[in-house]
C-alpha cells in the first residue's frame, strides 16, 4: 500500500483507574484473546500497510512484551516491518513525548526516510476493523489535506472524552471541538487520520516550532479553516476503551452474536500474539452461561454473562456474574464476583466476595498463588 | 561449517489405515488430537523442548494437510536460519526412482539431508505417538553407555507383551535378544519405535542394506546392527505414552484428557505442546447451553449441551443439540436438536438438525469389522449428513449424503455409507 502506519500507543488515562497502573491502554486485554492494539495492527496489516511504527511512552513493558515479534501480524518482511519507538534523548531533544504531535515530530526521521506518499495515523485504544485503502481512496477523491475517520454515536453517549465534529454536505469538517462539556453534534472522531506524508511533516515542523504539541488541538482544529480537513464516516463496529466503563462495555459487547460474528468469523481476521495454551477445560460441577471462555482456562464453578480471559482457574462453587476476569487469574473455591474486572495475574483467596455496587469494581489482589 | 550434535528424522509418511476414514484424506500424523492439536505436534514439541532444532519430516501419504500445518515451523520455533524443520517427500532421481518402501528406506533416501548437518547422532521418531519425552536425557544415556544404538522401551503388562516387539536386556541395559510378538515373552520391555543412532553406524547400516526390499528399522536395521556386534542398549521410559493407531485407542486417549488431573496433562507450564493456531478468538457458551467434563477449543460456539467430549476449534454446536462421549474436530457444525453419542466427527463435517447418532445394537461393521468397532460412529471430513436421519454404532459415513441414502431414514449399526469413495 502507499502508506506507512503510525500507532499512538503511549497514552494513559485516569479514567482507566487501577487498570492503567499495570500497562498502557494499547496493551489492555480485549475479548478474551486479544490486546487492544491488535485491532489497529490487524487492520493495517489487512490493508497491506507494510511498515508500521508504534509510538510508546507510558508503562510500555507489557506492550513491548506483546509486540516482541512482528510475525503475528504478518509484518517483519524485507520491505517494511514493525517498529517500536519510545521517546529518546538525542542531540537536539531531551524531552518525553509532550503530546501526540510531538511524538510524531520526534520521529520525523522515520517519516522523512519513508518513500510511501501517505501516512495512516491511528490510536492503540480503538476496537474496530477498517480497510484503510477505502479511507485513502476517499482522501484522494476529496483532494483532502487530512482525512479524519469519524462515527455517529447515539445521543445517550457521554461525548466529553471525544473529539466532536460537524461536517458540511461535502463532508469537509467545519467544527471540531476536543472533549467538549456540551457537545453540539453526535459525530465523533475515531482518532484515525490519513494525511500526505510531506503535508504531515510540514504541519508537524511548524507546530512544534511554535511549541504546540497536540495533534488534534494544535493541528486539526487550528488548521481546519485553512486546510482541507475531511471526515470519513465509518459504519462498522467501533469503540474506544479508554475508560473503565467503556472497557467493560466493549468486552461485554462480544457476548452479542453480531459483534462476535463480525470480528471472529467474517473476513478479515484480527491477529494476535499466540500463547500456546491447551483448550479450555470444563470440570464436573461447572456451569457456564452466556460467557466467553479463553484457552488454557479451567472452570469448576458458575460463570454467567462474563468474559474469562486466558489461563484463568475458576475454583469450585465460585459464582462469577457480569464480570471480566483478565489473563492468568486464580480464583479459589467459593469466590463470588459480580460486576467486577479482575486484574491479570491476580490470585483471589477462597471465600472472597467482591461486588460492584454502583458501577464496575476493579479488583486488584496479588496474594500468594496457591499451588495446585 | 554447519554442525549439529543430534538431528531428528520424523517418519510421517504412513497412512494409518486403522483410523479408517479419519485418514482417508490426511496422513495419520496430521489427524487432530485433544481438540486443537494434531498428532505430529507431540514429537515436534518434544524435539524443540529437548533442544533439537533440526528435524526432517518424511512425508509420503496425503501430505497436503501435513505440509500446511508444518509450514516453515513457526509454531514450534523451528524456523531457523540453519536447520529448522524440513519436509522431505520422496523424489525422482537418476537411475532407480522409488517411493519410500520402508521406514529405513525413507531415511536412506535422505542420507544427503542428514550428511549436510554433519551430525554425531541421529534420532529416529515416528509421527503417531502421544507422549512427552526429553530426548536429551535419552542422548545422555546413549553416551554414558557408549552405545551405537539406543532403543526407547517401556514396560507393558506381561500378559500383553506378546502384542509388541520385545527386547531382552542384561543388568547393564544392553540388549541381548529381540523377540517380535513372541508367544513366550522373556521380558516386558516393548520397543517404542524411538531410536538414537551413532551417525556412522546408521549410515553404514543403511548403505549396506540399501538393496533390501522395504527396508525397515525393526525388521532389518536393528537386527543387522545387532548381528554385527554393535552395542545396543535399551532406554527405559516410564511416563505416559500412547499409540493412537486404532479408532478405539484414539478415542480413549482423547477421553483421558478430560480427567480432573489427567495422566497426560496439557496444562503444565513445563514442556508445552505447540501447534499451529488457525483460530484464536475465545469460545462462547450460550445462555441455555450446558457444558460438563469437556475440553473445548478456541472460536467454538456452544448453544446446545456437551458432556464428556473433546471439541476442536471453530465448531458450532446448535441449539438443543446434545453431544456425549464424542470427538468433534475443527470447523464441524452440529445441527439443532441433534443427538450425538460416542461419535468421531472429522473436520468441517456438517451434521443436519435432529440427526441421531450412535443408536441401536453394537453389531460389527460389515465391511471392515477390525477398523470400525468400539461402538463408534465415524464421520469423515467434509461429510454432510441430512436432517432427521439416524445413524447406528460401528458405522462410517463420508461425502455429501442425501436423505435417500438412508433407507427408512436410518443407517443401521455396522453399515458403511461411503459417498466420497474413500473406504478402500
Amino acid at each position: 500500500m502507499r502508506a506507512v502506519g503510525m500507532i499512538l500507543a503511549g497514552g494513559n488515562s485516569y479514567r482507566m483507574k487501577e487498570l492503567s497502573n499495570k500497562r498502557a491502554i494499547a496493551a489492555m486485554p480485549i475479548a478474551g484473546s486479544y490486546r487492544s492494539i491488535d485491532f489497529a495492527l490487524s487492520s493495517m496489516s489487512n490493508s497491506h500497510i507494510q511498515k508500521v511504527a508504534v509510538l510508546t511512552q507510558y508503562n510500555s513493558r507489557s506492550l513491548n512484551e506483546h509486540l516482541n515479534s512482528s510475525k503475528w501480524w504478518n509484518f517483519g518482511r524485507k520491505q517494511g516491518g514493525l517498529f517500536v519507538f519510545p521517546p529518546m534523548v538525542t542531540a537536539d531533544n531531551g524531552f518525553w513525548y509532550r503530546g501526540t504531535a510531538d511524538a510524531l515530530h520526534q520521529n520525523l526521521d522515520f517519516l522523512k526516510n519513508s518513500h510511501e506518499p501517505y501516512v495512516v495515523i491511528a490510536s492503540g485504544d480503538g476496537i474496530y476493523k477498517l480497510d484503510f485503502n477505502k479511507v485513502l481512496e476517499y482522501h484522494i477523491a476529496k483532494k483532502a489535506d487530512v482525512t479524519v475517520v469519524c462515527k455517529d454515536v447515539p445521543g445517550t453517549e457521554d461525548l466529553s472524552r471525544f473529539g466532536v465534529l460537524k461536517m458540511n454536505e461535502d463532508c469537509r469538517i467545519e467544527q471540531f471541538e476536543e472533549k467538549p462539556m456540551a457537545a453540539t453534534s453526535h459525530t465523533i472522531s475515531c482518532g484515525i487520520y490519513v494525511v500526505r506524508r510531506r503535508q504531515l511533516i510540514e504541519l508537524l515542523e511548524k507546530s512544534v516550532q511554535e511549541a504546540r504539541f497536540d495533534l488534534v488541538r494544535d493541528v486539526l482544529i487550528r488548521y481546519k479553516d485553512v486546510k482541507r480537513i475531511y471526515g470519513y464516516k465509518m459504519d462498522g463496529y467501533w469503540s474506544n476503551i479508554a475508560s473503565v466503563e467503556s472497557y467493560y462495555q466493549t468486552n461485554m459487547d462480544f457476548l452479542k452474536p453480531e459483534v462476535r460474528n463480525y470480528f471472529f468469523r467474517q473476513y478479515p481476521d484480527i491477529y494476535s500474539k499466540v500463547d500456546d495454551l491447551p483448550p479450555a477445560k470444563y470440570n464436573p460441577g461447572c456451569e457456564v452461561k452466556n460467557s466467553l471462555i479463553s484457552s488454557g482456562s479451567i472452570i469448576n464453578g458458575y460463570v454467567e454473562n462474563s468474559v474469562i480471559f486466558k489461563k484463568v482457574f475458576v475454583g469450585e462453587n465460585c459464582v462469577i456474574k457480569n464480570s471480566i476476569v483478565l489473563n492468568d487469574v486464580y480464583l479459589g473455591d467459593n469466590v463470588h464476583l459480580e460486576n467486577c474486572i479482575v486484574e491479570s495475574r491476580d490470585t483471589i483467596r477462597a471465600n472472597t466476595y467482591h461486588s460492584g455496587q454502583d458501577g464496575i469494581k476493579v479488583v486488584v489482589e496479588s496474594n500468594e498463588r496457591y499451588v495446585l | 561449517m554447519i554442525k549439529k550434535e543430534m538431528i531428528a528424522m520424523l517418519l510421517a509418511g504412513g497412512q494409518g489405515s486403522r483410523l479408517g476414514v479419519l485418514t482417508s484424506k490426511v496422513a495419520k500424523p496430521a489427524v487432530a488430537f485433544g481438540g486443537k492439536y494434531r498428532i505430529i505436534d507431540f514429537p515436534l514439541s518434544n524435539c524443540i523442548n529437548s533442544g533439537i532444532d533440526t528435524v526432517g519430516v518424511l512425508t509420503q501419504y496425503q501430505p497436503l494437510r501435513l505440509n500446511s500445518h508444518i509450514g516453515i515451523g513457526i509454531p514450534w520455533d523451528l524456523d531457523r536460519n540453519i536447520g529448522g524443520v524440513t519436509v522431505l517427500p520422496p523424489y525422482e532421481k537418476v537411475g532407480k526412482t522409488e517411493w519410500y518402501t520402508g521406514t529405513a528406506n525413507a531415511i536412506y533416501q535422505n542420507l544427503a539431508y542428514m550428511e549436510s548437518y554433519n551430525p554425531d547422532y541421529v534420532l529416529i521418531l515416528s509421527g503417531d505417538h502421544i507422549y512427552k519425552m526429553d530426548y536429551e536425557v535419552m542422548l545422555d544415556y546413549h553416551k554414558s553407555h557408549n552405545a551405537d544404538v539406543s532403543i526407547a522401551v517401556m514396560p507393558v503388562p506381561q500378559e500383553e507383551a506378546s502384542r509388541f516387539g520385545i527386547v531382552v536386556t542384561d543388568e547393564k541395559g544392553r540388549i541381548t535378544e529381540f523377540q517380535e510378538k513372541p508367544e513366550q515373552p522373556k521380558s516386558n520391555l516393548a520397543s517404542m519405535g524411538i531410536y538414537i543412532f551413532n551417525w556412522k553406524a546408521l549410515k553404514e547400516a543403511l548403505v549396506t542394506l540399501s538393496e533390501q526390499e522395504g527396508c525397515d528399522f525393526g525388521k532389518h536395521v536393528i537386527p543387522y546392527c545387532f548381528s554385527k556386534g554393535e552395542t545396543l542398549v535399551a532406554y527405559e521410559y516410564n511416563s505416559y505414552w500412547k499409540d493412537v493407531g486404532t479408532l478405539g485407542s484414539y478415542w480413549e486417549a482423547n477421553m483421558e484428557l478430560i480427567d480432573i488431573i489427567p495422566e497426560f496433562n496439557l496444562y503444565e507450564e513445563f514442556w508445552k505442546i505447540y501447534t499451529k493456531n488457525d483460530i484464536i478468538p475465545p469460545q462462547y457458551v450460550a445462555a441455555d447451553a450446558k457444558v460438563y467434563r469437556s475440553l473445548i477449543s478456541d472460536g467454538t460456539e456452544v448453544y446446545g449441551e456437551v458432556y464428556n467430549s473433546i471439541i476442536g476449534p471453530g465448531v458450532t454446536i446448535g441449539k438443543g443439540a446434545v453431544v456425549r462421549d464424542s470427538i468433534i474436530m475443527q470447523g464441524a457444525v452440529i445441527g439443532e436438536n441433534a443427538v450425538i453419542e460416542k461419535a468421531i466427527i472429522a473436520e468441517n463435517a456438517v451434521v443436519g438438525p435432529r440427526v441421531v447418532m450412535g443408536i441401536g445394537e453394537d453389531v460389527p461393521n460389515k465391511l471392515k469389522p477390525k477398523v470400525y468397532s468400539f461402538g463408534l460412529a465415524v464421520i469423515g471430513e467434509n461429510t454432510e449428513i441430512p436432517a432427521d436421519v439416524k445413524i447406528g454404532k460401528n458405522t462410517a459415513v463420508t461425502g455429501k449424503t442425501l436423505p435417500e441414502d438412508y433407507p427408512g431414514g436410518v443407517l443401521e449399526s455396522g453399515e458403511t455409507l461411503d459417498k466420497a469413495g474413500v473406504v478402500a
